[in-house]
């Protein structure tokens, strides 16, 4: 069995991460197709006002009824997900672009650019994510590339920090040693030895950590700080009909929810990746009742949660 | 250092931010003399430190009263919704980690994990309205909002309501304070806590099959004792930083749930400087939340030391 398809497997056999794969999936298919047809799949044009309409509960016409200005909810939701799932996305790219370069430098140059690396980290590290992301968005006013600016300002230091550990501990080992003595560049180190070891565990947070960043976008959009008026965003959708939640608690909730499932969808899986991709739980995972992999203890078979008592 | 680029280096036209996209610019002008915001960067960073180490943040432009004040009327509030929060997400995320880990593999392990990954990515702004709409709407057993010292006269000591209700031994007080912190309290740490379970898992997943457990349980010690002190210490390890990490998230979802549950803290207070523009109030409010978070990961690396003997603090260790 080759390993991709081992984790595929290993992911669709666990209810939480093929609920995490699917939904995920739907998601960013929606998003893709509601940016390529621009706009054509949403039944309303999620922005015209129809006053005569307004208020409604969820019908069969209004997928998830309309707001107190007639618009259609549904419409509103697939409009904004390109906008949440996009700038998420960008987000967490640029940040693990960021984390690889400067932590393979810090963790492989160490000495004063590791020591500055890291105290700059550190600085933005002590900032609550949602505070400070908050104080860049208002100050530099709403557009689209401020909000993600403010968002991976607050992002990137922990992938910094990652990189930098796995590749410190990567250094240490004989395999480095030797192909530095074998007078490898740099590079040639980086490409081969360093980078096939951090990728998986940094490619595993970012999967988890796009849910992360939706949930600060959708904050954001919630409190009406840097997202602009034009464009749609769940969060956005929420705040505009707070105050009558007792009223219609479905306009509040339903975009709130749609925000939930992604990022219970990007958490799952990530989750879930994490689990398929650790060797060390390997063989105490169950398919269908039976262990995966090789068992290096054959009196745990079939039976991993008990030890094997002092007999043994 | 960071809140003085954000707030004086990096928007174009601060005082213009300052005074409001309508001031009228005799306004504008007044404002950046007040601010010394037409003074070159380096005397601008001179008056920032000096107002940072004498605590001296101005007067905030919409109620006249030194900001020091408003903050530390609203910081105790704050401070015990989060101190609330956190002994919460201390009991709950051990206990349903510790239980998940044990149960690996499981019903009742899946069904934590679905527990503790859903409200992690509950937004707090839903998962506020939902508590508020079903156990104060729908099922009416806690108030909707307040932190119950409304009507209720009592001689401010610390400024937390809660504790100098206890302070004075004055029952009434206590009793309404408390009321009115489960629901906040609890919404909080539930939104706040995924984290927490999920290392405490994991650790728990790395220890119990790891060598000196087997070693323990091989010398015959009894399975509550290799729990207690082989698997649960060494889990309860990793896991105090993270619970130093979440006060981060604590701190910043104290924006939204005290905007919902109407709880007069720093979180209303810096909500209601951002919709009305007011950023002197603002640059103060993060300048406590980020002292709150240095705080509390000083206190995560003591309670390391005591947890762990390996680790020492200021040995270079």
């Amino acid at each position: 069995m080759s390993e991709a398809r081992r984790l595929l497997r290993l992911l669709t056999s666990n209810a939480l991460s093929l609920f995490g794969l699917l939904t995920t999936i739907i998601f960013v298919v929606l998003a893709v197709l509601e940016m390529v047809t621009l706009g054509a799949i949403t039944p309303f044009n999620p922005y015209t006002t129809n006053f005569g309409a307004a208020n409604l509960a969820p019908s069969f016409l209004h997928l998830f009824g309309t707001d107190f200005e007639g618009r259609d909810i549904f419409s509103q939701v697939i409009a904004a997900l390109p906008v949440d799932i996009g700038i998420s996305l960008a987000v967490v790219a640029v940040s693990v672009a960021l984390g690889i370069v400067l932590g393979t430098l810090a963790g492989y140059l160490r000495g004063a650019f590791d020591e500055i690396i890291m105290r700059l980290t550190d600085m933005f590290l002590a900032f609550p994510q949602i505070v400070m992301s908050l104080a860049i968005a208002a100050t530099l006013g709403p557009s689209l590339l401020n909000v993600t600016l403010s968002l991976i300002v607050v992002w990137w230091p922990a992938y910094v920090r990652l990189v930098r550990g796995a590749v410190l501990a990567v250094a240490a080992e004989d395999y480095v040693a030797v192909s530095k003595s074998l007078n490898s560049s740099f590079f040639y180190i980086v490409r081969k030895d360093a980078l096939p070891n951090v990728l998986p565990s940094v490619l595993v947070y970012a999967t988890t950590d796009i849910g992360a960043a939706m949930l600060t976008l959708s904050t954001l959009g919630y409190l009406n700080v840097g997202i602009p008026a034009t464009l749609p965003e769940l969060g956005k959708m929420v705040s505009s009909v707070t105050y009558s939640f007792f009223l219609y608690p479905t306009q509040v909730l339903i975009p709130a929810l749609v925000v939930m499932l992604m990022v219970a969808g990007f958490s799952f899986l990530g989750e879930g990746l994490r689990e398929a991709l650790d060797v060390k739980l390997r063989p105490h995972i169950l398919i269908r009742g039976r262990v995966l992999g090789k068992l290096e203890d054959p009196r745990m078979k079939g039976n991993p949660g008990q030890s094997p008592g002092p007999a043994g | 250092m960071i809140v003085f680029i954000i707030s004086h280096v990096l928007s174009p036209n601060p005082a213009l931010l300052w005074a409001g996209p309508k001031a009228r610019p005799e306004t504008i002008q007044a404002v950046a003399a007040e601010y010394h915001l037409n003074d070159p960067l380096l005397t601008q960073l001179y008056y920032y430190f000096q107002s940072l180490l004498t605590g001296n943040f101005g007067v905030d432009p919409q109620t006249g009263r030194t900001i020091l004040s408003e903050v530390m009327f609203y910081g105790p509030n704050t401070l015990e919704l989060v101190l609330a929060s956190m002994v919460v997400i201390i009991v709950a995320g051990v206990g349903l980690g510790y239980v998940s880990g044990m149960h690996y593999g499981t019903k009742i392990d899946s069904g934590i994990r679905a527990f503790y990954l859903v409200t992690w990515s509950t937004p707090y702004y839903l998962g506020a309205i939902v508590s508020v709409l079903v156990f104060s709407s729908y099922i009416p057993i806690f108030p909707s909002g307040g932190n119950g010292s409304v009507g209720i006269t009592y001689t401010p000591i610390t400024g937390i309501f809660v504790l100098d209700a206890l302070l004075e031994a004055n029952w009434p007080a206590l009793q309404s304070g408390l009321y009115h912190l489960v629901l906040p309290a609890t919404t909080l740490a539930l939104l706040s806590f995924g984290i927490v379970p999920r290392i405490m898992r994991s650790s728990i997943l790395d220890t119990r099959w790891s060598t000196h457990v087997k070693a323990a349980q091989a010398r015959g010690l009894e399975e509550g004792e290799v729990r207690r002190r082989h698997i649960l210490r060494n889990a309860l390890i990793d896991t105090t930083t993270v619970v130093a990490t979440t006060f981060g998230w604590l701190f910043s979802g104290t924006i939204i749930v005290e905007q919902i549950f109407a709880w007069p803290g720093i979180g209303q207070f810096s909500y209601n400087a951002i919709i009305s523009a007011n950023y002197p109030v603002l640059v103060a409010c993060v300048l406590v939340f980020t002292v709150g978070v240095i705080v509390a990961n000083f206190i995560a690396d003591i309670i390391y030391t005591v947890l762990d003997p390996r680790i020492s603090l200021g040995e270079g260790g």
